[in-house]
């Protein structure tokens, strides 16, 4: 140990809060370190189980890590000393030290939250990402250029670690989000390597409609100290947790530092998961849906049904059912390094009505709170019972919803319809939208329109954009990038549209599969003092939110048509070179002199006398 | 370029360029005859034609067996029997099946109201694992274009909906669309899928809509409508797997309703081209919307299935199977459909023409008109006339006169009809006023003392041909079919000279004036009067977009107006005749 022991602790002790305000979800601290020569392991992970409306079921695997200390200035790094990793990943670091990123946000998100019957986003919609793959970086930088530069490289080492496209996120996907102070809390307390020269860049890039699936998983599950070995990780496979209403995979690394300039990385890793719990239970007795058989047709016996009728009920709502029939395999025990046991929990309003049962061999136990510690080192399956699924607890409601399309059909422009409805009785919220549109997008903010449905407000319309921030776009270099503050007046829908340009690409800008049309990056959303709780602070104060993707047609060339268009030009250049140079090779005579000529020719006097023999002959 | 000079020698020769000039007239009426020809002819002849083939690959129509059966059999008998109940209750039945809707895993259903259209239900299953971005259309409206209750079409389509809501395949959203009728409410309801509406589910790819009337269970054949509006016509490759999933079936397609759909010989193809014909010209107009129209101009593949019959041998989850089959099909496309054909005509369900091989017959038409126009102004004493003469300006003022009179005909004439609802008796008397009109133009010689010089008669007649060979030409690519019934009713037109007698041309003129022509091939196609006939056109303009109307103004009245007014002429018979004598002399 290269640090006196007084210091470690203090560090330590200083670890141990900060783990504290940042799992503010979870009801442990990290770690617990008695003495200095002992080895830390800051690993912590949990499964958390919530009922949602409709029986489905969302499920969050959070796994959080922490790495040892280091110093965050350079110059006073001691060549000779050496780097020591126990849990955290020992990919992640050189990235984020070679690039100077000391925040880093990656998002693999896919499908649709259906946030009017599911209530809010986990986490606040902190940490899921649009559809496809989002990524943002805070990085320490001396100007846009140096971070552009630094961002590439680390966009291009993630792609590879990932399986992702990320590489694909070049300047003319990258923006420089302005209202940072909503996107990150507490910027000043992020400590810098050199802050005189330098200053801090905030990035954010993404690829909508990123395929996602398994090759994405493992690379995830490959940052975890014990793999899918032990823990509430072995439950991680890809067939299950892609076979999904939602699914949300990401990665959050933090640099947090003490005032003298040592720092560590925190590292939180959530996959998260939305199930149909039917759908699974029958898929899994015949994976193919076929017709169910007469006896098992549920009808609703309040209407007409006999044995050819059947007036169909909804899903039934008594429920039980174990773990393992949702992710097909057992938790392989407690996780092996970790100083806290692995916690599976289950939240649910109504404790009576959903029963969550340890199976550990052929007994089930139980606890108070549906909370467990895995304490056993045998496979682990649980058991969950509901008399009426449809009493969840019952999420907060999201503070606005969000619903984006395309308007317009021709094939030069086209508009985008954005509308915020606020359900609350009385509050008016305050929302910031972000958008990056691709350069090939052209937006006219003249055609800028907007309109409510209650009449009361309309003329007010005016004031509902408190604040706008707009950056043109440069044809292949730099995406648009629109930022505007509105007030959405409570109650009330407001529906904002603009029109856009479609302008042609250059015959090799269009990607494979060119006539899909081409995947629009979903919007974003930042809503500010939603909650009615004051308390809330930093993060949990802002609910962040995404809208659908969307799919642009461009005018597309038949790629075949190049191939028409030499032919039908080399045929025309062929026939006016034949007649040039038949103009240049040719004399120009009287239609006289050429009959003329003509009858002097050798084959014509041959055939002249070829006749005269034949008349002779006659 | 020797051939080509010894070709030009000869026919310099024999002097076939002046027999050419002074044949126009019966070269241009040739053309004509070989337009008609090779429509009614040449075209359903063998060899003409070619088998469909599928030109995405993607597609792999019947590919997968087909679920939709057994017991949901008993489900779509437990929807239908609850729909006879409120179906005609307009005022609840959206509201009710809405509720039925949401019951069903990953449904989001809205209502979009219009109180003069009718109000809409739509619902989006959206795809579990899709990117959300694309969907296809299912419709079901309430009531078929005959006015019939959709009672089985609705029932399946909901039953179709739960059985689709259970399967993890989906790449596409399904939207589930009942609006009250199948033309001016489901059309109203797409615009506002592109404009106005909250809930979206993505671009629409494709669209089948369901049109099955009664409470039968059985099936003896479906007919299949793919007929858009303005020329539109849905790819030939969901026409493709429409017709092969049908058959897979074991069931007969019946292609825009024809009778007689088992025979292939040249009398069946023939009458399946001009059915198909008529329903792409008279879209919209005379023909009831079927429902797939309404999709038109969105760049959306629509076709509309109906059941027919209630024998057998297929029963209701047939019809249902039909449905998940193409939209299994559709649904394993990565791309749009932009493969195969979108201009095509249809000789049997699985025989086509492409349009390279039908477009000559409105060319030649088209250009016997340009003929006409160069007859008229070489075949006349006043050829020799420089191009800036007066005349010419004139006729070309005048020809922006007609423009502009005809183009504020269109728009007042579309005020003044159908502005009191449907009522018959005003249509009727709208209509005959309209008429009566064209019957005292068709005379103004006769009636006025209205006369204009021969040369600048000529003129008139020049550029009115001239304007209409454009027209149709313009015309013949975005609607191939409307292009060629004006040309054929307008030639009449052409044959206007001075040597004709009075009667005969007021004939030509009274028969290829545009509304009077419009009303007597419809009524005889209709085999009754059509006084409705002006009203349903501006009508499918304001509620359907269909231009037929403005094409019929604008791009046919113009002409005719302007060679109605070279007829106001006394002088040209007697110049002619001096100039044919002289020709011949």
């Amino acid at each position: 140990m290269v640090f006196p022991a007084t210091k470690l602790i203090t560090l330590v002790a200083l670890c141990v809060i900060v783990f504290i305000d940042i799992c503010l979800a979870s009801p442990s601290s990290l770690v617990g370190i008695e003495s200095q020569n002992e080895i830390k392991y800051p690993f912590e992970e949990k499964l958390t189980l919530e009922p949602l409306p409709n029986n489905f079921l969302f499920a969050s695997f959070q796994f959080l890590l922490a790495s040892n200390d280091f110093l965050i200035n350079k110059k006073n790094i001691d060549p000779s000393k050496f780097t020591h990793y126990t849990v955290f990943p020992k990919s992640i670091s050189p990235i984020l030290e070679q690039t100077d990123t000391k925040k880093l946000s990656l998002r693999f998100t896919h499908g649709l939250w259906d946030s009017k019957s599911w209530g809010k986003l986990p986490h606040n919609g902190y940490n899921s990402g649009g559809s496809g793959v989002e990524i943002w970086g805070l990085i320490e930088a001396r100007n846009n250029t140096d971070a552009m530069s630094k961002w590439n490289q680390l966009t291009n080492q993630l792609s590879g670690l990932f399986c992702a496209s990320i590489d694909f996120i070049d300047s003319s996907k990258t923006t420089f989000p302005s209202n940072s102070d909503v996107f990150l809390n507490n910027l000043e307390s992020i400590p810098m390597t050199d802050p005189l020269e330098n200053s801090l860049f905030l990035m954010r890039g993404s690829l909508a409609n990123e395929p996602i699936c398994t090759e994405n998983l493992t690379p995830f599950i490959k940052l975890l100290p014990n793999r899918e070995k032990s823990g509430i990780a072995s439950l991680l496979d890809g067939h299950k947790v892609f076979d999904s209403f939602w699914n949300s995979m990401s990665l959050e690394v933090d640099t947090i530092c003490s005032d003298d300039g040592i720092c560590h990385y925190v590292l939180e890793i959530l996959v998260e998961t939305v199930l149909n719990v039917p759908q699974l239970l029958s898929r899994n007795k015949n994976p193919i849906p076929k017709p169910s058989t007469s006896d098992e047709l549920r009808c609703d016996r309040s209407k007409n049904t006999d044995e050819v009728q059947c007036f169909p009920l909804p899903e039934k709502s008594n429920y039980d059912y174990h773990l393992s029939d949702l992710f097909g395999k057992k938790v392989n025990g407690n996780n092996l390094l970790s100083e806290t046991y692995s916690k599976v929990c289950m939240v649910s309003a109504s404790a009576e009505n959903w029963k969550i049962f340890i199976k550990i061999g052929d007994d089930y136990f139980s606890t108070s709170d549906n909370c467990y510690n895995l304490n056993v080192d045998s496979p682990i399956d649980f058991f969950i019972e509901t008399e009426d699924s449809s009493d969840v607890s019952v999420r907060e409601h999201a503070p606005v919803h969000v619903s984006r399309s395309l308007t317009g059909y021709s094939q030069d422009r086209g508009g985008l319809r954005i509308s915020f409805w606020n359900p609350s009785v009385d509050k008016n919220i305050d929302v910031v939208y972000f958008e990056s549109l691709p350069w090939f997008m052209q937006p006219y903010l003249s055609s800028l329109s907007l309109e409510s449905d209650a009449n009361t407000i309309n003329d007010e319309l005016g004031e509902i954009i408190k604040d706008t921030y707009f950056l043109p776009a440069i044809d292949r270099k730099r995406p648009s990038h629109i930022e505007f503050q509105l007030n959405v007046p409570a109650n009330t829908t407001i529906t904002m549209s603009y029109q856009f340009d479609k302008p042609l690409l250059k015959y090799a800008e269009y990607p494979p599969d060119a006539n899909h049309g081409f995947e629009i990056e979903s919007a974003f959303i930042a809503v500010k003092g939603w909650s009615s709780d004051s308390h809330k602070k930093g993060r949990e104060e802002i609910y962040f939110l995404r809208t659908p993707t969307l799919l642009l047609s461009l005018s597309t060339p038949d790629f075949s048509m190049p191939y028409n268009v030499i032919i039908l030009t080399s045929t025309v250049m062929a026939m006016i070179f034949g007649m040039i140079f038949n103009m240049m090779t040719k004399r120009f005579i009287t239609v006289q002199k050429a009959d003329e000529i003509a009858s002097k020719s050798k084959i014509r006097q041959l055939v002249g006398k070829l006749k005269n023999l034949k008349r002779v002959a006659s | 370029m020797s051939l080509l000079e010894k070709l030009h020698r000869r026919a310099a020769n024999s002097g076939l360029i002046t027999k050419a000039i002074t044949s126009l007239p019966k070269l241009s009426k040739l053309f004509t005859i070989v337009g008609i020809l090779w429509l009614c002819v040449y075209l359903p002849a063998e060899g003409n034609f070619r088998n469909t083939y599928f030109s995405e690959n993607a597609l792999m129509p019947n590919q997968a067996y087909s679920y939709f059966r057994e017991t949901e059999w008993n489900i779509v008998r437990g929807y239908r029997s609850e729909i006879t109940k409120i179906i005609n209750d307009t005022d609840i039945r959206n509201t009710v099946v809405s509720d039925w809707l949401n019951d069903i895993v990953g449904v989001k259903t809205a209502i979009h109201h219009n109180s003069r259209y009718g109000d809409t239900l739509y619902g989006i299953l959206n795809a579990q694992r899709g990117d959300g971005t694309e969907a296809m259309v299912l419709a079901a409206p309430w009531q078929n274009s005959e006015g019939d209750l959709n009672t089985s079409g609705v029932s399946v389509a909901i039953a179709l909906l739960r059985f689709f809501s259970r399967w993890p395949v989906w790449s596409k959203n399904i939207i589930l669309v009942l609006s009250d009728n199948s033309n001016v409410a489901l059309r109203n309801w797409v615009e506002a899928y592109h404009t106005s509406l909250d809930l979206t589910g993505g671009s629409i790819e494709a669209s089948i809509v369901l049109d099955y009337p009664g409470t039968s269970d059985y099936i003896d054949f479906i007919e299949l409508y793919y007929t858009g509006l303005n020329g539109d016509l849905p790819n030939l490759d969901l026409v493709n797997v429409a017709v092969s999933v049908i058959e897979h079936e074991g069931l007969k397609v019946s292609l825009n309703g024809i009778k007689n759909f088992q025979a292939r010989d040249f009398q069946a193809r023939l009458e399946t081209l001009l059915l198909g014909v008529e329903k792409m010209a008279l879209a919209g107009v005379g023909e009831p919307i079927m429902g797939h129209e309404c999709f038109s101009g969105w760049r959306i593949q629509s076709v509309t299935v109906k059941a027919k019959g209630d024998k057998g041998p297929a029963d209701v989850t047939t019809f249902g199977r039909i449905v998940e089959a193409s939209f299994r099909s559709v649904n394993n496309l990565l791309e749009k459909f932009h493969q195969s054909f979108f201009f095509y005509i249809l000789l049997a369900p699985k025989w086509f023409i492409s349009i390279a091989s039908y477009l000559p017959a409105a060319i030649f038409i088209s250009i016997s008109y340009a003929l006409a126009s160069l007859n008229a102004i070489v075949n006349n004493e006043f050829s020799s006339l420089p191009m800036s003469s007066t005349h010419n300006i004139q006729a070309l003022l005048l020809l922006g006169c007609c423009l502009i009179f005809t183009f504020v005909l269109s728009r007042g004439f579309s005020l003044v009809i159908c502005n009191r609802g449907n009522e018959h008796t005003y249509n009727a008397l709208m209509t005959s006023v309209l008429l009566g009109s064209q019957l005292f133009l068709s005379n103004l010689k006769s009636l006025t003392k209205l006369i204009i010089k021969p040369e600048l008669g000529y003129r008139l007649k020049c550029f009115a041909y001239l304007f209409f060979s454009v027209v149709l030409t313009s015309l013949l690519v975005l609607n191939f079919s409307l292009s060629y019934v004006i040309s054929i009713l307008a030639f009449p037109m052409t044959l206007l000279v001075s040597s004709n007698s009075i009667l005969k041309n007021k004939v030509f003129l009274i028969i290829s004036n545009p509304f009077i022509s419009t009303f007597i091939a419809t009524s005889l196609i209709k085999n009754t009067l059509q006084w409705n006939i002006f009203c349903q056109l501006v009508e499918a303009w304001k509620d359907l977009g269909c231009f037929t109307w403005f094409v019929i103004c604008i791009g046919w009245y113009t002409p005719w107006l302007m060679v109605a007014l070279s007829d106001c002429n006394e002088t040209l018979n007697k110049i002619e005749h001096k100039s044919n004598i002289n020709k011949q002399e």
